[in-house]
């Protein structure tokens, strides 16, 4: 499968939340480079700002303060429908908690990437087939996600990651609610799938372990740059 | 995102969560039931009053009698007529040829003798029907004839044969009758030009002694009906000669279009008429009204155009009555009576609509997350929009259509038990059109107001932070 993957240049990015207790800076002046087709792993604890990093990558949140360039692209400037646009063509997303719809099959989940993007129903179910195929659940296309195992439902949300043949995979937790086993498999899953789609991958973990098989490591803690894993 | 893909989304959702989406779909559909079965209703029974009112002729109706207006009874609905007026041809033409006229009918009354063959009703028929009141049947006599006058016969228990009597038949055309203030009780009216069948009205009824749900007794039973002329020998006294004809009863009918118990063709009253007017071998002659029409039915071309009409006859110097005044009275207080239960239709849907705002919040806090995932793989503020806008309207069109069907049926059962009481009664019932307008406003609304109360929910979901896709629970 051919692909190219996107670099990310990010350059004194600031976030702050308003809280009942006032404002909370999740991100405090962030500089990360991460090179094309490259692999980072994100690591801290909890509310270091990991998942928000994510989400301002993903573009599903506007950055409020620094720069923030994917593939050449300034996400300050682009909103609303340009950051769905962005979204739709750029990024492919696997949250912790798989992020299927419990109304849709397993195939319905992975087409649904493809209905947003208006390809036509006989493309986008082939292209869905032919995704779960590969993530090794073809025999598993017309069941809900109610009756995959955890496993499984993140290999769909794999295969839906991949519809738009993404440049930039951001994986938010994947393995966080899989028993060892499902989450080998997924973290395999995903390493090929960026190495076979030559696109960047950013994933956010707790596990060092699965950190440090990326090829570049980010420590955040309170929102800022730590040299070493927390 | 395409206009069909957001339905087919609306439609699985609708699917997936099935019980909710039944009970959101049950509220619009009782709503609309309710909504469709009272102005259905409410439409029928104004149309029935109406009717009943203009006695199943056309509201717009006005009837002009052979007589002088009375200047200072022109705006009431049935004035005291002047002196007799000749109403011809000629009048008639002037008034066909006055605005906002859209049909004049004439009506020409004659005199009859009339002898009635035993039996008076059919014995098997009156059987089946409810029981012969106690009085019995009044009988007149006194009449011009030559035929010999007997004492009331007994044919049926407790049913009598009347005399010999005089009476008048009303002749009409009968090619247009539908056009005239007439009500069938019980078989049909005459054919048209027909000169041997007759309608009989109530007061036919009174004298055999028979009442109004008895009507289908007389239906096929035989009158004869003599027209009357005078003719004398020398030295003697005027005697009569009658014209006999031997006609069917074919029907009866609930109101006298005139002063009469016979409802027969036009060419019917035309040759009796003729034949009294022609007098005696010797000269002399029946004293019968001067005028060729006693009167005539017109027909303005609208309600609003009556008082117009009859002023402009007025003009032409003849009587005319028409329940305008009670009619638009009427009309005011049934309209009242609709706005209302309309209204109270409408708040159950405007009600109904909600619930599904309701249920459409309900959903949204639900799949916040779902939502957050839409817009996390690409889903633009409007795709989001849409597929709640999809099942809002869905649900508000299958439980408007649903609705309406079940408004529309429960109509056609009160007025199932509704015609049963009229029946019973005498009367006749009534007949529910199909509502087209209402049926149709009816789905239309009930979608357009669900389409009302999705919408704050469907830009809620759209403007919800695609951020939301990250949250754990």
């Amino acid at each position: 499968m051919e692909g190219v993957g996107v670099a990310i240049t990010l350059r004194g990015l600031s976030h702050t939340y308003r809280t009942d207790d006032g404002p909370l800076t999740v991100l405090g002046g962030l500089d990360l480079d991460v090179p094309d087709g490259g692999y980072a792993a994100v690591t801290g604890p909890s509310g270091a700002g990991k998942t928000t990093l994510l989400a301002l990558l993903g573009g599903l949140e506007q950055p409020q303060s620094g720069a923030i360039e994917v593939g050449g692209q300034d996400l300050t400037a682009l909103s609303g429908d340009g950051l769905a646009a962005y979204r739709r063509a750029t990024v492919g997303f696997v949250f912790q908690h798989f992020g299927l719809l419990e109304t849709l099959t397993a195939a319905q989940n992975v087409e649904l990437a493809g209905t947003l993007a208006g390809t036509s129903p006989a493309q986008r179910r082939a292209r869905a087939l032919e995704l779960l195929a590969a993530v090794g659940l073809a025999e598993r296309a017309a069941h809900r996600p109610s009756r995959l195992s955890g496993g499984e439902r993140q290999r769909v949300a794999i295969a839906r990651a991949l519809v738009n043949e993404p440049r930039l995979l951001l994986a938010d937790e994947p393995t966080g609610n899989l028993d060892d086993d499902a989450a080998a498999m997924v973290i395999e899953l995903l390493e090929k799938v960026r190495a076979d789609h030559a696109c960047t991958l950013v994933l956010v973990t707790h596990n060092r372990d699965l950190a440090a098989r990326a090829e570049q490591r980010v420590a955040l803690d309170r929102g800022e740059r730590v040299s070493a894993p927390v | 995102m395409r206009w069909r893909d957001a339905a087919a989304m609306a439609a699985t959702s609708i699917r997936r969560r099935f019980g909710r989406s039944v009970l959101t779909v049950a509220a619009v559909a009782l709503a609309a039931t309710l909504l469709v079965a009272l102005v259905t209703i409410a439409g029928t029974a104004r149309t029935k009053v109406l009717s009943e009112l203009s006695k199943g002729g056309p509201l717009s109706g006005i009837t002009v009698a052979a007589a002088e207006a009375d200047p200072s009874q022109v705006d009431n609905d049935s004035p005291r007529p002047g002196p007799p007026k000749d109403l011809d041809d000629r009048i008639r033409s002037k008034i066909i040829a006055l605005p906002d006229v859209k049909t004049v009918l004439p009506i020409i009354a004659a005199g009859v003798n009339v002898i009635v063959p035993e039996p008076p009703a059919k014995p098997d028929v009156l059987a089946k029907l409810p029981p012969i009141p106690s009085t019995v049947a009044t009988t007149t006599t006194g009449a011009p004839s030559t035929t010999n006058v007997t004492a009331p016969r007994a044919t049926v228990a407790g049913l009598k044969t009347p005399d010999p009597f005089p009476e008048t038949m009303v002749g009409i055309d009968l090619e247009r009758a539908s056009l005239m203030p007439i009500t069938i009780l019980s078989g049909r009216l005459p054919t048209p030009h027909s000169l041997n069948e007759v309608a009989v009205t109530q007061g036919y009824l009174t004298r055999m002694g028979l009442s109004k749900r008895q009507a289908a007794a007389v239906v096929g039973t035989e009158v004869e009906l003599g027209a009357p002329r005078v003719f004398s020998d020398s030295g003697l006294p005027n005697r009569f000669r009658s014209r006999w004809v031997r006609a069917t009863i074919v029907g009866v009918v609930a109101q006298e279009t005139a002063p009469g118990q016979f409802v027969v063709s036009i060419e019917q009253t035309q040759a009796a008429r003729a034949w009294t007017a022609a007098g005696g071998d010797a000269g002399g002659r029946l004293e019968i009204p001067t005028s060729p029409y006693s009167g005539l039915f017109v027909i303005a071309s609208n309600l609003d155009k009556v008082n117009k009409v009859r002023s402009d006859i007025t003009d032409l110097g003849y009587s005319t009555s028409a329940p305008e005044n009670l009619v638009a009275s009427v009309q005011r207080y049934l309209r009242v009576v609709e706005i209302v239960l309309g209204a109270i239709g409408a708040i159950a849907l405007v009600i109904a609509s909600l619930g599904i705002a309701n249920a459409l919040l309900a959903a949204i806090r639900e799949r916040r997350r779902e939502i957050g995932v839409l817009k996390a793989i690409g889903a633009r503020d409007r795709d989001v929009q849409r597929i709640f806008l999809f099942e809002a309207g869905v649900l508000g069109l299958i439980g408007g259509t649903v609705g309406t069907a079940g408004g529309f049926g429960t109509a056609l059962g009160v007025s199932a038990i509704v015609n049963g009481y009229l029946t019973a009664q005498g009367l006749a019932g009534v007949r529910l059109g199909l509502p087209l307008t209402v049926l149709l406003s009816s789905v239309v609304g009930s979608t357009a107001l669900a389409l009302v109360a999705g919408a704050l929910p469907a830009r809620r979901a759209a403007h919800m932070p695609a951020r939301e896709a990250m949250e754990s629970v």
